[in-house]
């Protein structure tokens, strides 16, 4: 009696666990991406046969998926020139609905010509693509059209859509994955896009995306309670691909802006994927007039949970960027006001 | 003896009385199937046709039977012959990037295929992810 109750307990908090990679802890997906990258030359002229190829061999959905979504990753260029241009375009006609439309109308038969024939494109395209191929595998996919928030996004314009990913229906329940951003990054210096496959954006746990990903359909938050607001969203920390990498949750703080007095602390919570090394932790303060990188005040590990504490006992406006080794992870601002 | 050749007598006549059943049977099929007016269709038959966009002919367009690898593209005036023939009830899928992919089912009549795809209306948006790290704007210090 005892034990069924116990196991019913389990089952109910399993059933209300979101949905993400680790429902999948028992798939190795090497298999999938070895032919995902094994097709490297295919182009996109005949999708049923490439949706074929890539998962024929495989048999269950989520290794399908995970053959199409890689090879997505792998092989479709960010065009930063289409985007910069659509971006300029957008912002001019964003009060004129029509000019909007007919933009919109033209420069999707451009993206579209883009596509096919370099395999270059822009957010929408990956995830169109990833859900094209998916429906020739009869794998139920969505593009999912709404907000995301980069470093470099300029908040106060961000008024306009901006970016695409997709959700995807495995074993009756859906997952989301953004394939744009997994794809790779532009140099920041140079702007020009490289391939750099990053694996957190796979099936990721909603309440991480929900972080920088505002979907315009609220279904598609896929969370069960705790939804931002716009206002949330554009108040949130920002998160950097690496963050996807090592985190499962981004807990706390939930603003980006904080303002304290001379010598009081923030506190900053995290879930990792898997233990790290306290060394590795830092903060790199920037003040405006110099940066500096140091440990945070206090660090606590505990298995997967993650705690940091850090005192400011200086005044200042401080861009605090937390690293783990060289990889940046997220931004703060700390207001640090004389007492 | 006697007996014997009287017995295969009687199994040959059996034999002779089942060929007349199955010659019977057989002259009715096929009288059925000559007054069935769709015998003709349901025989595997070869079939052509012609894609369009809201530009015109449409020549790479994908089309391919369900369930199977078999398929065609179409030529540069945007027809096409399928390279199997096909019979009532099997499914052809038109598919070109960036449009809906439609499904025909083939029926009784069909042998010539004229089909307009419309394109997907997405509407195309795209922000990059980065590494560049945020930094605040700040007044001149």
């Amino acid at each position: 009696m005892h034990k069924s109750l116990h196991s019913l307990l389990l089952l109910l908090c399993v059933g209300y666990l979101n949905a993400q990679v680790s429902d999948f802890d028992h798939i190795d997906f090497k298999k999938a991406d070895r032919i995902a990258l094994s097709y490297s030359k295919e182009g996109l002229r005949n999708l049923p046969e490439l949706a074929h190829k890539l998962t024929a061999d495989l048999t269950t959905d989520v290794e399908r998926f995970r053959a199409i979504y890689r090879w997505v990753c792998a092989n479709i260029a960010n065009d930063y020139g289409l985007y910069l241009k659509n971006n300029r375009k957008r912002q001019r006609f964003k009060n004129d609905s029509l000019k909007l439309d007919a933009w919109n109308t033209k420069f999707r038969q451009k993206l579209f010509k883009k596509l096919l024939k370099k395999k270059r494109t822009i957010c929408t395209g990956y995830a169109y693509l990833v859900k094209s191929l998916a429906d020739f595998a009869n794998i139920e996919c969505e593009i999912i059209q709404g907000y995301g928030r980069v470093s470099t996004t300029n908040i106060e314009t961000l008024d306009l859509p901006n970016h695409s990913w997709n959700a995807v229906k495995l074993n009756g329940k859906w997952y989301l994955c953004d394939p744009t951003w997994a794809s790779g990054i532009p140099n920041p210096k140079t702007n020009r896009f490289y391939f750099n496959y990053n694996d957190g954006f796979f099936l990721a746990d909603p309440r991480l995306f929900a972080v920088n990903h505002f979907p315009i359909a609220p279904k598609w938050w896929l969370l069960e309670d705790n939804i931002p607001s716009f206002n949330d969203f554009l108040g949130a920390p920002v998160l950097y691909g690496n963050a996807y990498k090592y985190l499962e949750l981004h807990k706390a703080p939930k603003q980006m802006h904080h303002k304290i007095k001379k010598n009081e602390s923030v506190s900053f919570k995290y879930e990792l994927k898997a233990p790290i090394k306290k060394e590795t932790i830092k903060l790199l303060l920037d003040n405006g007039f110099g940066t500096r990188k140091t440990p945070p005040s206090s660090i606590s590990i505990d298995d997967t949970t993650l705690a940091l504490e850090h005192q400011f006992d200086k005044t200042g406006f401080y861009d605090v960027h937390l690293y783990l080794g060289e990889d940046l992870m997220a931004t703060y601002t700390v207001d640090v006001k004389s007492n | 003896m006697t007996t014997n050749s009287n017995i295969m007598k009687l199994q040959n006549f059996n034999r002779q009385a089942t060929y007349k059943t199955y010659g019977f049977m057989v002259v009715l099929m096929m009288a059925l199937f000559a007054f069935n007016p769709s015998y003709s269709q349901t025989n595997e038959r070869t079939i052509a046709g012609f894609v369009a966009n809201e530009d015109g002919p449409l020549p790479g367009a994908n089309i391919t039977l369900e369930g199977t690898r078999i398929g065609v593209v179409t030529d540069g005036n945007g027809e096409f012959t399928f390279p199997k023939k096909l019979k009532t009830g099997d499914v052809l899928i038109f598919s070109y990037l960036g449009y809906e992919t439609q499904k025909l089912t083939i029926d009784d009549k069909t042998n010539y295929i004229k089909l307009e795809l419309t394109p997907d209306m997405v509407e195309m948006i795209g922000d990059l992810d980065t590494n560049t790290p945020y930094k605040t704007k700040r007044r001149k210090q």
